[in-house]
């Protein structure tokens, strides 16, 4: 609307600066002819801005009805740039992926995709059999949605090396990376980092928290939280 | 809210100013994070030393006598003998009633006293008499500003340690840790007797892998700061620091090599984690391994030709040596278990130490190059990051006692053992500086 406006304001100044161009021509001659002949004259001026006027005021409208129309189809198009939805056969990402909120679609309980966690077995990086759908449906997801992207931390328990743990947590993320790079997803989309044994989320000095610190943690950095 | 506290070390900046005249650094500061030093073995064959206490050193907070008998106690390789009822305490060689020391069992005897002098100086003078032979084995004085009195005691402590022993003495070098308290992670350098600490960064995101430069100007580290791990190098003296790794993918476990004109580091930017060296300044990156396998950990030999680092090449984390230059085919060197990692030269460049896994405990190992044979050190649960004094004479690693974090020490015939506990929180990920030669002679 306000294209439409500056556009209109343009055409008023354009005209009026023409209107003024005529008038000051008149007075330079009115010297020179006689009273009739500059009322003659005076009238067939008037008629000419008044014939002026009314065009500019259709070129306005015709004006105003392109912008519009243009803005008619921009809005069409952005409506067409929302994700693709394709269907998926079989599971429940397919069907939810039909919705048209991928944030949403991250949370659903139930769905494959609210699991971001892939554990391993003590000096380990191979994915398990058991978490393999988990990254079948997060590159799915990600093909689908091929403007996002996932950060992959790959962490250790806390015994032995730092440093080698750090390493270690490298290689699982970069084994998930893999795996979804040969389901197809863009490897851009993929970032990976380790935080070795820096970041656990168990504390204790036991089998069952040391498992639950070897781990690779898929995180969707734009996710609303 | 700016999380990242970097300061400069005021005394380490005391201590290079000083350098030069006498020694170092330190000053009283409000000991926040004090360690305590619990001392577990003792060497098999402990020499006798009796230190008296020293003519006015009660009139200032820092003992030196004390501080003396400390360090040389700590270092189980001392007996401290009985400072008799004779008052007052002789101070100077012609006060020594000989007989009456040789009858208490004294052979080595320490006297010396502290004489308050103008404008905050302190004269220190002491003496180390042989009872038998009646006659000095050694004789110092120091003037010295009160607030480095306690260094003063810890060069005494070598001075004393060198002459009985034959090695060097490492009372008055300075270590370096991490402590975790709470999300702040500290990492802080302090006297090798745990005193003094300060910290030089504090961050809510760990800090890993702090190593010293040959002159203990700066400290290389690992940050994850900025969300993934980054090689800083930390300037001791101004309290800057500089990025020396920040590429793709991870950046990690620094070593300096001996001239400290480079490092090695371990960069993942072309995929699996490889060994690499770059200048101080962060110029010339060059790779040295390249290998699909982990290679990382890497730690110069003290002549500067050979590096240690850990591979998992052949499947299971192991130690391996290769040329400085890369050159070469790697040769392995640990063969015994599965889990062989952190190698750390010793600085005679006779053997190195790691952390070994057996049977489900993680310890302090050493390797005899000559012989290869390997000799488990440490008997804790979860040992990591051991580090050399610089004389090689103790190692300093991480442990763990139900479940906290602390700092303990070995020697490295494995006899002596000692344990460093904070107040509150964990330490771990320690490395102790080098040897700063700035001793005069009386």
């Amino acid at each position: 609307m306000r294209n439409v406006l500056f556009v209109a304001f343009l055409v008023f100044i354009i005209a009026g600066c023409a209107s003024q161009g005529g008038k000051s021509a008149d007075i330079e001659q009115r010297d020179l002819f006689d009273q009739q002949q500059a009322q003659r004259q005076q009238e067939a001026a008037r008629k000419q801005e008044a014939d002026k006027q009314s065009q500019v005021m259709k070129e306005q409208e015709e004006l105003k009805r392109q912008l519009e129309e243009q803005q008619k189809r921009q809005a069409q198009a952005q409506q067409q740039e929302q994700p693709i939805v394709r269907p998926l056969p079989g599971g429940t990402v397919g069907e939810s992926q039909l919705k048209s909120d991928p944030w949403a679609q991250l949370k659903e309980t139930g769905n494959l995709l609210a699991k971001r966690n892939i554990y391993y077995e003590y000096d380990h990086y191979d994915i398990k059999e058991e978490y393999v759908p988990i990254i079948e449906a997060h590159a799915k997801f990600l093909m689908a949605h091929p403007d996002l992207k996932i950060i992959v931390q790959g962490n250790c328990d806390d015994r032995g090396s730092r440093e080698y743990n750090l390493a270690l947590g490298q290689r699982r993320a970069d084994s998930v990376k893999r795996a979804m790079v040969l389901l197809g997803v863009n490897e851009k989309q993929i970032e990976t980092v380790s935080f070795g044994a820096e970041k656990p989320v168990a504390f204790g000095q036991d089998e069952e928290s040391w498992a639950k610190n070897r781990r690779s943690d898929i995180v969707y950095p734009k996710e609303p939280q | 809210m700016n999380l990242t506290d970097v300061r400069p070390d005021k005394r380490f900046r005391d201590f290079l100013a000083l350098a030069g005249l006498l020694f170092c650094l330190t000053c009283v500061r409000e000991a926040s994070a004090q360690l305590t030093i619990e001392i577990i073995g003792g060497g098999a064959n402990q020499i006798p030393v009796t230190i008296l206490p020293f003519a006015g050193e009660e009139s200032f907070v820092q003992r030196t006598s004390q501080i003396v008998a400390a360090d040389l106690q700590r270092s189980g390789m001392f007996r401290l003998g009985s400072v008799g009822s004779v008052r007052p305490f002789p101070t100077e060689p012609s006060e020594i009633n000989y007989r009456y020391w040789k009858n208490e069992g004294a052979e080595a005897l320490v006297i010396g006293s502290v004489i308050e002098k103008a404008d905050g100086h302190a004269e220190v003078r002491f003496r180390m008499m042989d009872v038998g032979k009646q006659s000095q084995i050694l004789g110092f004085s120091y003037t010295v500003t009160v607030s480095q009195l306690r260094v003063t005691a810890h060069k005494i402590a070598d001075l004393i340690y060198e002459k009985l022993t034959g090695d060097v003495g490492v009372f008055a070098t300075k270590i370096c840790f991490v402590t975790k308290n709470a999300d702040r992670f500290e990492l802080q350098v302090a006297d090798a007797d745990g005193y003094n600490p300060d910290f030089i960064l504090a961050h809510k995101e760990p800090i890993i892998s702090p190593q010293w430069s040959p002159d203990g100007t700066r400290i290389a580290y690992v940050s994850f700061e900025r969300r993934k791990p980054i090689v800083f190098v930390h300037n001791l003296l101004d309290g800057t620091r500089m990025v020396l790794a920040n590429f793709e993918g991870s950046n990690s476990a620094p070593a300096w090599s001996p001239d400290g004109r480079k490092l090695a580091v371990v960069l993942t930017k072309e995929g699996s984690s490889n060994i690499y060296t770059i200048n101080a300044d962060g110029s010339g990156l060059g790779r040295l391994t390249n290998t699909q396998s982990i290679d990382t950990e890497p730690n110069f030999s003290r002549d500067g030709r050979h590096i240690l680092f850990t591979s998992d090449r052949a499947g299971s984390p192991q130690i391996y040596r290769m040329r400085a230059d890369g050159e070469g085919e790697a040769e392995r060197l640990t063969f015994e278990g599965s889990y062989n990692v952190t190698p750390r030269h010793s600085p005679d460049g006779k053997s190195f130490i790691f952390i070994h896994r057996n049977e489900g405990r993680f310890n302090v190992a050493a390797v005899d190059l000559a012989t290869r044979q390997m000799q488990i050190l440490t008997a804790g649960s979860f040992d990591q990051s051991p580090t050399f004094a610089p004389n090689g004479k103790m190692i300093l690693y991480a442990s763990e006692v139900k479940g906290r974090g602390i700092l303990a020490a070995v020697s490295s015939d494995g006899r002596i053992k000692q344990r460093f506990t904070a107040q509150s929180g964990d330490i771990r990920e320690p490395a102790w500086g080098p040897l700063l030669n700035n001793r005069r002679k009386e």
